[in-house]
Formats: C-alpha cells, sequence, structure tokens
C-alpha cells in the first residue's frame, strides 16, 4: 500500500480473540463450560457476510489459516508498519463480545473480564501503537462498574464499548457507567453489532441492514441528546464507530429545529443539540460512501467543523477503508485532524501521544 | 515492456487464477473454464485491493426476479477481496453493477507452453 505522509491514529481496527485464547484467563466454572461443554456465544444474524472471505478481508487471512486479525506480527506486517500508523484503537472481532447475550449475565461478565486481559497482555503491551476499549457486560451493571474501574485504569484502555441492548443509552440505567467512564477518562464507544435496526427483527437481506446501521447510531445520539447525558457528564464523549458520517449534517438540523419547536419537553438541554454534538461525539469515517471532493468539502460545511470525523479503516474486515483511497485528497491541516488530531484531542488518554 | 511470458500454459487449470508479473506491473493471469486465458491489472479500481487474493466465482444475474436467484458465468467473474466487488472477465473486465468502469486489461496469447501478455 502507498504510506501514509500523515502520521494516523486508527479508531477502529479488530483484533480477533478464538476461545482457546481466553481459557487461562476464565475463571470456573466458565473455563469448564467453554472447555468440556463446549459452550459457544449464541449469534443470530440469519445471512452470511456476502463478501469473499465471510467478514474478513480474503488477504487478512493468515497464511496458516487463522482467522484474520487473530496474530500480532501479521496485522503489524499487513497494516501498522505498512501504512506507518502513529496509534491505532483496538475494538475487537465482536466475538466473545457480550452485546448480544441476553442471558446468563455471569458467563458475560466473565468473558469481558478475560477479554480485557487478554487484550492488554497480547496488544497493548506489545505494541506501544496499540490503545484498547474495555468490554463490558452492561446487563450487570455493577459487575460492569468494576469492570470499567479495573481494566478501565489501565493507561492504554482509551474507550468503554458499550453493549447495544434493548435500553436506550439515555436511559438513567446507564448514568452510573457513564459516571464511572467519566472518572477513569474513558470514553463511551458504540460498535454497530448484531441486534437489528429492523423493528427488532432481521430484513430480508443483509444489504438493507448493513444500509440502514447509521440509523441505529442515529438513534443513539438521539437518544443521548434529549436524555441529557451530555449535559449531566460534560467530559464524557461518545465516538460512533463503523456508522459512517454522511447522515451528520440531517441529524444536527432535525435535532436543532426539533428543539426549537419542543424544547419544552426537554428543559435540561442547556445548549443546541448540534452544539451538543460538535462538543462531545464523534464519528469513525468507515465505511466511506465514495465522494468527490467538492461533496466531502460541502459536507464539512454542512456540519459547521471539521473537528468531527477520525479516520477508521476497519481493518482486517471486508469492508476495510485504505487510508490512501476512501476519502478525497485534503489540504494538509485538513488531513491532519481528519487522520489524527481529532482522535488526538478527543480521548483523554491519547493527548499526549 | 511490450511483451512477457508470464507463465506456463498449465500453471492454471481452467477456472483459476494467478498472480504475474509484466514490467514492473502486478498482473493477474486468468483461466476461465472454456481454457482461455486473461491478463488484468492486478489492484482493484476501488481502493487498490490485490484481486488475486479474491476468488473466481460465478455471480448472480440481472436475470434474476425478486427471491428467486439465477447464477451463472461460473468461473468467469473477479471478485475482489476487500468490498466484493464483481468483474466480468468476458466482458472486459467491467464491473457488474456500473459496467462502464473496468479493471484495466492486457492482451494475451499463447504460444506452445508459453502464457505472453503484451500491449
Ligand atoms: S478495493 Fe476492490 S472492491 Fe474495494
Amino acid at each position: 500500500m502507498q504510506r501514509n505522509q500523515i502520521p494516523l491514529i486508527d479508531t477502529d481496527i479488530h483484533e480477533r480473540v478464538q476461545y482457546e485464547d481466553i481459557l487461562n484467563k476464565l475463571d470456573e466454572p466458565f473455563k469448564h463450560y467453554i472447555e468440556n461443554c463446549h459452550w459457544i456465544q449464541e449469534k443470530h444474524m440469519p445471512y452470511t457476510q456476502p463478501a469473499v472471505a465471510g467478514v474478513d478481508r480474503a488477504d487478512a487471512v493468515l497464511p496458516d489459516g487463522r482467522p484474520a486479525g487473530s496474530d500480532l506480527a501479521f496485522m503489524q506486517e499487513q497494516l501498522l508498519d505498512d501504512v506507518g500508523h502513529k496509534a491505532g484503537i483496538l475494538t475487537s472481532a465482536l466475538d466473545p463480545s457480550p452485546s448480544s447475550m441476553h442471558g446468563w449475565h455471569e458467563m458475560a461478565a466473565a468473558l469481558a473480564t478475560a477479554y480485557n486481559d487478554w487484550q492488554i497482555e497480547n496488544w497493548l503491551e506489545k505494541d506501544e501503537r496499540l490503545y484498547g476499549s474495555v468490554h463490558i457486560a452492561a446487563q450487570d451493571r455493577e459487575r460492569a462498574i468494576q469492570e470499567i474501574k479495573r481494566a478501565g485504569s489501565h493507561p492504554k484502555m482509551v474507550q468503554v464499548l458499550l453493549p447495544i441492548d434493548d435500553i436506550m443509552w439515555g436511559d438513567p440505567y446507564y448514568h452510573p457507567i457513564f459516571e464511572e467512564a467519566e472518572k477513569q477518562s474513558l470514553m463511551i464507544g458504540m460498535h454497530h453489532n448484531e441486534p437489528p435496526v429492523y423493528y427488532g427483527r432481521w430484513p430480508r437481506y443483509f444489504i438493507e441492514w448493513h444500509s440502514l446501521i447509521p440509523t441505529a447510531h442515529m438513534k443513539q445520539v438521539t437518544n443521548m441528546i434529549f436524555n441529557g447525558v451530555f449535559d449531566k457528564f460534560p467530559t464524557l464523549g461518545l465516538m460512533m464507530i463503523e456508522g459512517g458520517f454522511t447522515f451528520i449534517p440531517h441529524m444536527m438540523w432535525k435535532l436543532d429545529q426539533q428543539f426549537r419547536d419542543l424544547r419544552h419537553e426537554v428543559p435540561w438541554l442547556k445548549r443546541k443539540p448540534s452544539e451538543i454534538m460538535k462538543e462531545q461525539v464523534r464519528f469513525t469515517t468507515q465505511p466511506a460512501e465514495e465522494l468527490t471532493k467538492q461533496e466531502f468539502t460541502s459536507l464539512l460545511e454542512q456540519m459547521g467543523t471539521d473537528e468531527m470525523l477520525c479516520f477508521s479503516t476497519d481493518y482486517p474486515h471486508w469492508d476495510f477503508d485504505s487510508p490512501t483511497r476512501a476519502l478525497p485528497k485534503m489540504d494538509e491541516q485538513l488531513t491532519r485532524k481528519i487522520f489524527s488530531e481529532n482522535a488526538k484531542n478527543f480521548y483523554p488518554k491519547l493527548h499526549a501521544i | 515492456m511490450r511483451e512477457q511470458v508470464v507463465c506456463n500454459s498449465t500453471d492454471l487449470k481452467p477456472g483459476e487464477m494467478m498472480k504475474s508479473t509484466f514490467g514492473k506491473q502486478s498482473v493477474l493471469v486468468c483461466r476461465t473454464p472454456d481454457g482461455e486465458y486473461y491478463a488484468f491489472m492486478n489492484q482493484c479500481i476501488h481502493q487498490g485491493a490485490p484481486l488475486d487474493k479474491g476468488m473466481l466465482c460465478g455471480a448472480t444475474t440481472e436475470s434474476s426476479n425478486p427471491g428467486k436467484y439465477e447464477y451463472c458465468h461460473k468461473g468467469e467473474i473477479i471478485r475482489c477481496p476487500w468490498h466484493g466487488r464483481e468483474f466480468d472477465i468476458k466482458n472486459e473486465g467491467r464491473m457488474l453493477a456500473n459496467p462502464n468502469k473496468k479493471i484495466p486489461s492486457f492482451k494475451v496469447r499463447v504460444e506452445g507452453e508459453q502464457v505472453i501478455v503484451y500491449k
């Protein structure tokens, strides 16, 4: 790949775990359930990802057949060294993320803890460029808070990846989680995940689900803003990962207009929704639609800021965005912002890098 | 570089593809099920993925109707290893979803055992 001239902070990289990798970090009886009873997490998606190698870039599968993203040396060679990353934020491969587990909270929480330890030991402490996301089973709030305290205090953990479930994120249920994240200088990350966006069921085709992922992001941002989360936690930030960004101007206009008309219902809002977004919400760029330079520039103008977008590759997944090809060419200052400074300014633990 | 041997005719069975070089360029040599050879630039025109890491396969066709798939052109479609765009070997490497775009191709001839790419 053509080498990037600008130092890159990549805000979405997926490392991949296999159950055998974390067995030694799991307490009993959970280890036993996986090792001897062959427990696997229930997955619900009715389709395969209809690309050449399923969810992965076909050329990111390891030469020995292990799944893409499961080996640091290969990731260094194919991504970090090749592109010339300054930093990368790991967001996992969603498995064994507890986010789609609706029962057995104990297992979900045990997996999250084991996963966090495995991530720290095998990735964050082995490559200085890599930063991590704390996984939690939010279904058990008290354990989740303990986990944020425990794993989130690691200097290279930069955000809490909050599982998406049937309680929207503005709900007071989550506020103690936000409070602990704020104490630990962690941001909240939303990565799209299995829960569907179609009346609680799956649409008929993968292409529909994949096209509509941004609507799941729009719902959470809207819910958090109108429930006053960002005023209650003024130093908390929200990173919306892998939902794209071309819907942002629409959201800003829509929420501001609604606020002008219906403010009396949410009097706790101290700022216009678009101001809240500009100050506390960021969006990763992948999967970027193919935009001309003029379309891209006009989109930024419509947002009224060039500080909300943070570049991401989504390596090693099939819809990876190339740092040199996915976005139109921009001037150097804008490139610096989108490719590194915006992320650096957003995550407190990256300020100093 | 005007012409170059890129592989042996026996290196590829019908329905297979491989990477080779033409001067400094990486080329993708494909052999369709009817035994013919084709060569393309080995770089996707979308974001530059190495096409040899993708697959030669068939495609669901435009003649499909909602709810009923037609699948044909087996071994004649190059599918990109990243975003999965499909390119029709027999139709000048044109993209199925947008036939105005195509992967740049090279001329190919076979002499004895040698597969030769030329401009
Ligand atoms: S790089 Fe080939 S489809 Fe995107």
